[in-house]
């Protein structure tokens, strides 16, 4: 057996969405074609043989996840990591339907190249209502060895870099009111037990600072013990993309509010406003896909209360502003844009050129784009996943070259329903 | 973690690919004297004269394709997208769809299964449409269609049987199935792909053996990814590599080779060959037209097909093994 189709099945895997959040919801039926019609889009050269029928196999393995089809049974689980777990996370996923599409239960665990780990355990009531009404409960887990932070602002220095290990345990009941097919709106209410820090741990160390030995001033570490959180949010949300992995049109168009509450003092309590939007437009007969993105998220907090720094929105790595490390700047507030023109090489090759730009602020007034990434990349996908990128990007801090194995427009994040700690872009 | 044992991290993900295609003893096994009439093949006395577009179960059990169809559930199991859905009369469909990459296997399926039930072979009632309209919550609209295989009363599912371990295990029929797998360049030849059906007939209640998920086909054979519904590929791919020690030698290359090595004879594979050999022009065309193929590309698929039966009466008579089982 070749190794090359092992290898393309197993990046392809990693690439698959974890599920679809309800199985009657955003889904984008084919349209009728005769059986010569139907296969994937053409690029502008031949694709060798080798690399399609790899992508063939590839799908015909990982099958598909995004559609609410999800198959019932034991899954890898390869998406489920945070910014900063390093190229690569595996581990064992299993879910089950129950009553058709109307029940789902779905567990999974992962450790990844730096010794992240990770389990998470889901329940959810699909199709309530005619479909309108999903509700469910996540827990999760999670041990991340090396976190990176950089200190608080714009101005923060790269060489300010030092690391922090964090563990925490997060539940979250939510419920999905579906008023169109694609326009949901979503009330979650969550608890964050507290979160453990110590110095950084893990596999494939980068030899930097424990941050509680640079900012041992910092509030978080002059606490004796993080306090435990208890969270709401509403989320508003439009997605009319193709597929979330590989969207080629469409677009997600969400907003949400969120309030963190400190459980011990109430000091660490604030609360966070989000808007985001992707779009995604097809052009020339699908052969170049123009994709932009942009994300505001501005955090509030009264007098007394200060925002702890892994709680901070923070910008900067593989999906967000691509010339700098993950979580390079923190701050209250946040602004990015990203363009991404992707012209199809070959059926499932495409070359993309971007262009990012952002900041953080610690208010929403003093937001600007003065941080920036220029870069070039190649997107190896199937139809409905993008499952290895490899991109160069250059700003003011040099160039980073990237190797990852999601879009990075994916927007990942979104499917974990748990307490975003850290906040991770 | 040492970087230059990262290839060691793959060993467990080639184990578990072939794990599962482990090979068991091939032998036939007894039915017990109280168990339902096992029935793999039934001579098809009527064959000449049998409808190919509509299959073995008639014009009247076809989905139509002006219906609309509510969505019962997704499909959560197998490889190819689906659904169950519910017509206008109230019968249950399993739909196959196309999965969004490569080639689709819903026609090849529905095809090789007029074929399979034209000779004897028995069938469940499948048919395509190429599009159809579905009702869901959401509303209606027109979706890509597939195979349609109706849940019948009477007819039950019990799982799935063994290529390796069944009844008909050395009987010319089994051989005769194999081997026109083998013509159609069936790569899929799996037990997953095997289905047991309680079949209750006027004769009593029957066991049918049916090889039913047969859509890897018609392309080339292979483990990893076949061509599947390529005239071209299967126009260019050999059938028969050649005779060795009394059997015939296939050139496949997809799962369990060990049914077909050194075990089908020049007179199975002829046998077969002899039953495809009755079936007109119209009755192939008619099994093309049922998986919804164009009458250009339906007419080279039929050509090579063609060409491979040749094949097989051109095999020299009396090399078989003697002391067959006898048929079933």
């Amino acid at each position: 057996m070749a190794i090359g189709p092992v290898l393309v099945m197993m990046a392809a895997a990693m690439a698959a969405p974890a599920i679809a959040q309800t199985p009657r919801a955003p889904t984008q039926e084919s349209e009728p074609a005769k059986p010569s019609e139907v296969g994937p889009r053409e690029g502008l050269l031949p694709e060798p043989h080798v690399l399609r029928r790899s992508i063939e196999f590839t799908s015909r393995v990982v099958g598909s996840s995004d559609r609410g089809e999800a198959k019932s049974g034991f899954y890898p689980e390869f998406s489920n990591m945070v910014t900063g777990a390093g190229w690569i996370s595996v581990g064992p996923g299993y879910r089950h339907w129950f009553f058709g599409d109307r029940m789902l239960v779905d567990g999974s665990a992962a450790i990844s190249w730096r010794s992240y780990k990770t389990a998470q355990a889901r329940f959810e009531l699909t199709n309530l209502a005619h479909s309108r009404l999903a509700i469910g409960s996540q827990v999760r887990w999670q041990d991340l060895t090396q976190v990176t932070y950089f200190g608080e602002g714009a101005v923060a220095l790269e060489s300010n870099r030092n690391e922090y290990r964090m563990k925490s345990t997060s539940v979250v009941g939510y419920s999905v009111v579906r008023l169109l097919r694609q326009l949901a709106i979503e009330g979650r209410v969550g608890w964050l037990g507290r979160p453990e820090l110590s110095a950084p741990g893990g596999t494939f160390r980068r030899g930097n600072m424990a941050t509680r030995d640079v900012l041992p001033d910092d509030p978080v570490f002059t606490t004796l013990r993080q306090p435990s959180y208890a969270y709401q949010e509403l989320l508003l949300s439009l997605d009319t993309r193709n597929h979330r992995s590989y969207p080629t049109r469409g677009g997600l168009y969400r907003t949400g509010w969120t309030r963190y509450s400190d459980q011990d003092e109430g000091r660490f309590s604030f609360r966070r406003f989000e808007a985001e939007g992707a779009h995604f437009l097809p052009m020339a007969r699908s052969h170049l896909v123009l994709a932009t993105h942009g994300w505001l998220v501005a955090s509030g907090a009264n007098e007394s209360e200060i925002i702890p720094f892994y709680l901070l929105p923070s910008l900067g790595g593989h999906n967000s502003l691509r010339a700098y490390s993950d979580f390079r700047f923190h701050d209250r507030n946040l602004v990015v844009v990203n363009a991404e023109a992707r012209v199809a090489l070959v059926t499932h090759l495409d070359a993309a050129a971007f262009l990012d730009a952002g900041n953080v602020a610690p208010s929403v007034g003093e937001l600007n784009f003065e941080k920036t990434a220029l870069g070039i990349g190649l997107r190896l996908h199937t139809q409905r996943a993008t499952f290895a990128r490899f991109d160069i990007a250059h700003g003011q801090e040099g160039w980073r070259f990237f190797f990852r194995t999601s879009d990075p427009l994916q927007l990942s994040r979104l499917l974990r329903r748990t307490a975003a700690a850290p906040f991770a872009p | 973690m040492d970087r230059s044992r990262a290839p060691l991290t793959l060993l467990p993900a080639f184990v578990a690919m072939y794990l599962p295609f482990c090979a068991a003893e091939i032998r036939p096994t007894i039915v017990p004297p109280d168990a339902p009439a096992p029935s793999l093949w039934v001579e098809p006395i009527d064959l000449e004269d049998r409808d190919l577009f509509y299959g073995p179960w008639g014009r009247e059990r076809a989905p139509r394709p002006d219906d609309r169809y509510i969505l019962v559930q997704h499909k959560h199991s197998g490889i190819n997208p689906g659904l169950t859905v519910l017509d206008s009369e109230g019968r249950e469909w399993s739909v196959k769809q196309a999965s969004e990459e490569g080639p689709v296997e819903a026609p090849i399926e529905v095809v090789l299964s007029r074929v399979l039930a034209a000779v004897g072979y028995h069938q469940p009632p499948v048919y395509y449409l190429g599009s159809f309209t579905l009702v869901d919550d959401w509303g209606t609209r027109t979706v890509a269609g597939g195979r349609f295989r109706a849940k019948v009363k009477g007819l039950k599912d019990r799982g799935e049987w063994s290529w390796q371990q069944n009844p008909f295990v050395g009987t010319r029929p089994y051989h005769g199935l194999l081997a026109i797998l083998m013509l159609f360049n069936s790569s899929d030849i799996k037990n997953s792909n095997n289905t047991l059906y309680e079949f209750k007939s006027a004769r009593g209640l029957e066991h049918w053996y049916v090889a039913r998920d047969i859509g890897t086909a018609l392309g080339t054979t292979g483990r990893l990814a076949p061509e599947k519904g390529n005239p071209d590929a299967f126009e260019r791919d050999r059938f028969i590599a050649g005779i060795r020690d009394g059997y015939v030698e296939f050139d496949y290359h997809g799962w369990h080779q060990e049914l077909v090595r050194r075990r089908l004879t020049p007179d199975d594979v002829r046998w077969a060959g002899d039953l495809l050999a009755r079936l007109s022009d119209r009755q192939w065309s008619d099994a093309f037209r049922a998986g919804g193929y164009e009458p250009d590309i339906a007419a080279r698929f039929i050509g090579a097909l063609r060409h491979r039966i040749g094949q097989t009466q051109q095999l020299a008579i009396g090399t078989s093994a003697a002391g067959r089982p006898q048929e079933r």
